[in-house]
């Protein structure tokens, strides 16, 4: 397998008048193309952190991010967007869908920023929203929201998916449901997928766990042979 | 504790705060200083009325004896009356200024009004009492001699008192509109100083119970054919001129508040509800622990109470401070008036008040569907307004719009309040603009018709009254020039009686009279012509006859209108010198009229007024109309910017995360500016359309109210409009380009950061 992502003695400070936080300290890690990985630690460990470090929305004070052999730390403000736009499919806990645009139009919304032709209906329907298509974002359920937003994630297909606390909202039942579209995508497709959790019981289903603390890696575990999101005990 | 909340709310909302403050502010400021400015003319006038015992009406007549007065006084309604004689004299000064002259047999009704010297005394013949802004003009004093002359008199009386007199707050020639106190002034003399023995009195000041019509009804009834004309008090040109002006400073002075005041609710109801909308589950915590949802309403209804009530209180004390000051001097040099002082109304106070409590309910209403709601429901998020597909989504040509348009229409659909508030902004800013640029072009434009297109000699030279035909003649062929007549006339058609001007004409290339849009109009030797305006009041077209005599005269004729023409500034007729003889009437030239530029004194002239001196004191008359446009400009502009920078700021916040998102998913800078300015342009473009017909209205209105002499209609110019539009959105984009500062630094990790 190759590695797609690599960070290198990343740092990321916070100023906050004279005190100074350091919320990524020295943090080292790759992953490999189609990986499923996920990303454990307690609240304020720094995962968001490193996730908004990867996606482009936030710099770094020193270290390296390569992706597919780019230093995503050296883009310029265009440069970076254009790098969202074609690499990146955010996830977030709160969905974040435009609200005044149906399902299928926050889908085909993504034609806007890349040159692939969209189906839209198609990319529903994969997620099993395909007769939720005309609904506007006020009239599905929170689970249906957040598969449209990985509908919308998946559409322009991007290089990795990131994902911070996709289910934090949503009861145990439907969590699992989207976390199993997300190993299927990882599986399936070969997408890479990067899945922030305060639930370790995902760490058995994951390709490569990493483990934070107080912004530094406590642990990086490969698991050989993962299970399938369905099986595990929830 | 809330106090100290509100405080750092108004601080985070400090653009909205600072603009509902300026704009309530500014539309007190403005109310109460143009209104202290209009309602002090109006007092001042009233109590100079009132002081002077000015006349209710006058009667006019070539002679009125002992007889004449008792049959006056037999009508009844009469409970006042005084004759005089009043003569047009020439001043012996090297510009032969105009003095009329006013020998009264008693001066108890339009009191002269003294301000140096004795008291007019009506036994002393040698004595003249004279206007002030005549004698301040020439350096006048008390005890100096001055000297007149009339018809075949001259006289020369010592000066025992200046004053102004209530006849004449305005006072202009009837050759042209503007005062000239240089040029033009009145005299009060007893009638022993009249130089015959027989006085002919030729004016009665009366002073009568009940309303002027039927006065003028009883009068006609009783002693119609005894005299040539009456005026009311209302239709005198100096009464009618001055009350004019106020009412046009007071449109002004109501126009601007309204719209000042309607802003700044307009921002305090959307900036209210935004606040209340983002707190609301911060209300719904104060409520779960106990706060009564009284001082909750209370609370919220005080952020906008103490910012419109201190800008009410300042606008109130620094409007009448500030802005009468600034209009008086160039009102002091058109009007003779004792004192300019401006004046306080209560009226004011109501307007503060009213907007102080329209600022309450404004705010109630936005607070009080949130505090009835549940403390549970009020933690909990609101439920998103569910858009719709409308009909144009179900047209097949939805699928293919950008998403730009997409968002845009459907952003606006569910925020049709902010869409509509911007939309009112617009069109009042383009309203404003629209007005202010007609009447810029107006004003240019009755000049440019004025005085290059209907009069283009160089010189007028004005003919003395007792001048010869043969030696008016003499100069004529001296100057190379050509005689006209000037009257004044009144026109009566049904019930609908005007004054106005008549312009008798021969063949001359120096005058030519125009229609509306300025094609030459000819009027034949055998015709008579009225003027557009005059036609309209009276409500008269080609064929129609009307009755009409000169001023001064008992005649009545009966005349068929042949043409219409138009004229800017003085409604009556013309006709030919032929045709008013064959109307049998007499044919006297009143002035001559050159292309040569005369400098040179003639015997029998009494003034010469050259094109340049009667274009600028046109431009120093209307330098207070000028500094209104800019005012207006400079208003309008600001109200553009204040309104569309809230509602943008509002729009912005709202959708933060929506923009946020976008970012994150890869939406370049540009593309979500472009989004913003779409909204943006099309609001303007419908605000500004629908304000094109209502700033025509006002400037409609305007014109209507500048007196029945003026003759325009509301229009701008190609070049105006467009600048007018260039402004409106060049100010949309220039906002829209702060909010693209906003949109760069958006930090996209802080909008996400979970819901609020
Ligand atoms: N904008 C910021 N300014 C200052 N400090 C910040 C900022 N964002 C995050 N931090 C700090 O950085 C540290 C890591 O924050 P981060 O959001 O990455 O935590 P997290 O692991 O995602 O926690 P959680 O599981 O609660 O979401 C925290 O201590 C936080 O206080
Ligand atoms: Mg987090």
């Amino acid at each position: 397998m190759s590695t797609i992502i690599e960070f290198k003695n990343v740092d990321k400070e916070y100023k906050s008048g004279e005190h100074i936080l350091k919320a990524m300290d020295n943090v080292n890690f790759t992953i490999d193309k189609g990986e499923f990985v996920v990303i454990l630690g307690p609240s304020g460990a720094g995962k968001s952190t490193l996730l908004n470090l990867l996606g482009g929305l936030d710099s770094v004070t020193s270290g390296q991010i390569i992706v597919n052999g780019n230093h995503v730390e050296s883009f310029n403000d265009n440069q970076l967007t254009e790098y969202r736009a074609k690499n990146v499919g955010f996830i977030f806990q709160f969905y974040n869908l435009i609200p005044n645009l149906t399902a299928i139009e926050n889908v085909e919304l993504m034609k806007d920023i890349v040159d692939v032709d969209i189906d839209g209906l198609s990319v529903l329907d994969s997620v099993g929203l395909g007769n939720h298509a005309d609904q506007f974002p006020a009239q599905l359920s929170g689970g249906e929201q957040q598969r449209v937003s990985i509908a919308r994630a998946v559409a322009k297909q991007p290089t990795m998916l990131l994902c911070d606390e996709p289910t934090g909202a949503l009861d145990s039942k439907t969590g699992v449901l989207i976390l199993n579209l997300l190993q299927d995508m990882s599986n399936n497709r070969n997408t890479t997928v990067i899945i922030v959790t305060h639930n370790a019981i995902l760490a058995e289903a994951a390709d490569k766990v990493i483990r934070i603390k107080n912004g530094q890696i406590e642990s990086i575990a490969v698991n050989e042979n993962p299970m399938k999101v369905t099986d595990l005990d929830w | 504790m809330l106090f100290k909340k509100m405080l750092r709310d108004i601080a985070k909302h400090k653009a909205q705060f600072i603009s509902i403050f300026l704009m309530a502010f500014l539309g007190v400021f403005v109310f109460a200083g143009v209104g202290g400015e209009s309602v002090g003319l109006e007092v001042n006038s009233n109590n100079f009325y009132e002081d002077t015992n000015l006349a209710d009406g006058w009667i006019y007549s070539a002679n009125i004896s002992d007889l004449f007065l008792d049959q006056i006084d037999c009508l009844g309604a009469t409970t006042q009356m005084e004759r005089q004689v009043v003569v047009d004299s020439v001043g012996d000064f090297d510009n032969d200024p105009d003095i009329t002259l006013h020998f009264v047999e008693n001066n108890t009704i339009s009191k002269f009004h003294l301000i140096e010297g004795k008291e007019l005394d009506i036994n002393d013949g040698g004595g003249v009492w004279l206007d002030k802004s005549f004698a301040d003009a020439k350096g006048l004093k008390v005890g100096d001699n001055i000297t007149f002359e009339f018809e075949n008199y001259t006289i020369e009386k010592e000066i025992k008192g200046i004053g102004y007199s209530p006849e004449y707050v305005y006072h202009a020639s009837s050759s042209s509109i503007i005062p000239d106190f240089n040029k033009i002034g009145f005299a009060y003399l007893s009638h022993k100083a009249f130089p015959a023995d027989a006085v002919p009195y030729n004016v009665l000041n009366i002073k009568f119970d009940g309303n002027p019509e039927s006065y003028d009804e009883l009068l006609d009834y009783h002693m119609g054919g005894y005299y040539s004309s009456f005026v009311e008090r209302s239709e005198h040109t100096s009464v009618g001129q001055f009350a004019d002006e106020i009412d046009q400073h007071k449109m002004m002075g109501d126009i601007f508040p309204v719209v000042f005041i309607l802003i700044a609710m307009l921002i305090l109801l959307t900036t209210m509800r935004r606040i209340i909308t983002h707190q609301r589950t911060q209300i719904g915590i104060l409520k779960a622990c106990g706060f009564k949802n009284y001082s909750i309403i209370l609370h919220y209804l005080s952020y906008g109470f103490w910012l419109v009530l201190t800008g009410s209180i300042l606008g109130l004390i620094l409007g009448p401070m500030v802005l009468p000051p600034l209009f008086y001097p160039s009102m002091s040099a058109n009007y003779k008036l004792p004192s300019w002082d401006s004046a306080w109304s209560m009226n004011f106070v109501y307007v503060a008040a009213l907007m102080v409590i329209m600022s309450l309910a404004v705010s109630f209403y936005s607070v009080k569907g949130i505090s009835d709601e549940k403390p549970a429901d009020t933690i909990r998020p609101k439920v998103p307004k569910v858009s719709s597909s409308g009909f144009i989504e179900k047209l097949g040509l939805w699928k293919h719009l950008s998403f730009n348009i997409r968002w845009n229409y459907r952003d606006t659909k569910r925020n049709k309040f902010r869409a509509l508030m911007t939309i009112v902004g617009v069109m009042g800013c383009s309203a404003l603009l629209v007005c202010a640029f007609g009447m810029y072009d107006g004003m240019n434009d009755l000049k440019e018709w004025e005085y290059t297109q209907i009069n283009h000699y160089d010189s007028k030279l004005v003919i003395e009254e007792d001048a010869a035909q043969s030696q008016i003649d003499d100069i004529a062929s001296k100057v190379n020039g050509d005689e006209i007549m000037e009257g004044s006339i009144e026109i009566e058609s049904g019930s609908a009686k005007k004054s106005g001007s008549l312009l008798v004409l021969n063949e001359t290339d120096l005058i030519t009279p125009t229609d509306y849009d300025r094609n030459s109009v000819e009027i034949k030797d055998d015709e008579v012509s009225i003027s557009e305006k005059m036609a309209k009041m009276l409500d008269v077209g080609v064929g129609d006859t009307v009755r009409w005599h000169i001023m001064g005269s008992d005649k009545w004729i009966d005349t068929k209108i042949d043409k219409i023409h138009a004229d800017p500034v003085s409604q009556g007729f013309i006709m030919s010198a032929d045709k008013l003889k064959d109307l049998d009437l007499n044919y006297t030239p009143t002035a001559i009229i050159t292309s040569d530029h005369v400098t040179e004194d003639y015997n029998g002239v009494k003034a010469a007024n050259s094109m340049n001196n009667m274009t600028s004191s046109w431009d120093e008359l209307t330098e207070s109309m000028w500094l209104l446009i800019y005012i207006l400009i400079f208003f309008a502009s600001l109200l553009a910017v204040v309104v569309l920078y809230n509602l943008g700021l509002l729009s912005f916040t709202e959708i933060e995360r929506e923009i946020a998102t976008l970012k994150v998913l890869g939406f370049k800078t540009g593309a979500l500016r472009k989004l913003l300015l779409t909204q943006n342009l099309w609001f303007t473009a419908i605000g500004f359309v629908l304000g094109l017909p209502v700033g025509y209205y006002i400037l409609a209105i305007m014109w209507e109210s500048s007196g029945d002499s003026f003759y325009i209609l509301p229009s701008i110019s190609p070049i105006n409009f467009l600048i007018t539009m260039v402004i409106t959105f060049a100010l949309s984009i220039l906002v829209n380009l702060m909010f693209s500062r906003k949109i760069k630094k958006l930090d996209m990790v802080e909008s996400l950061k979970g819901v609020e």
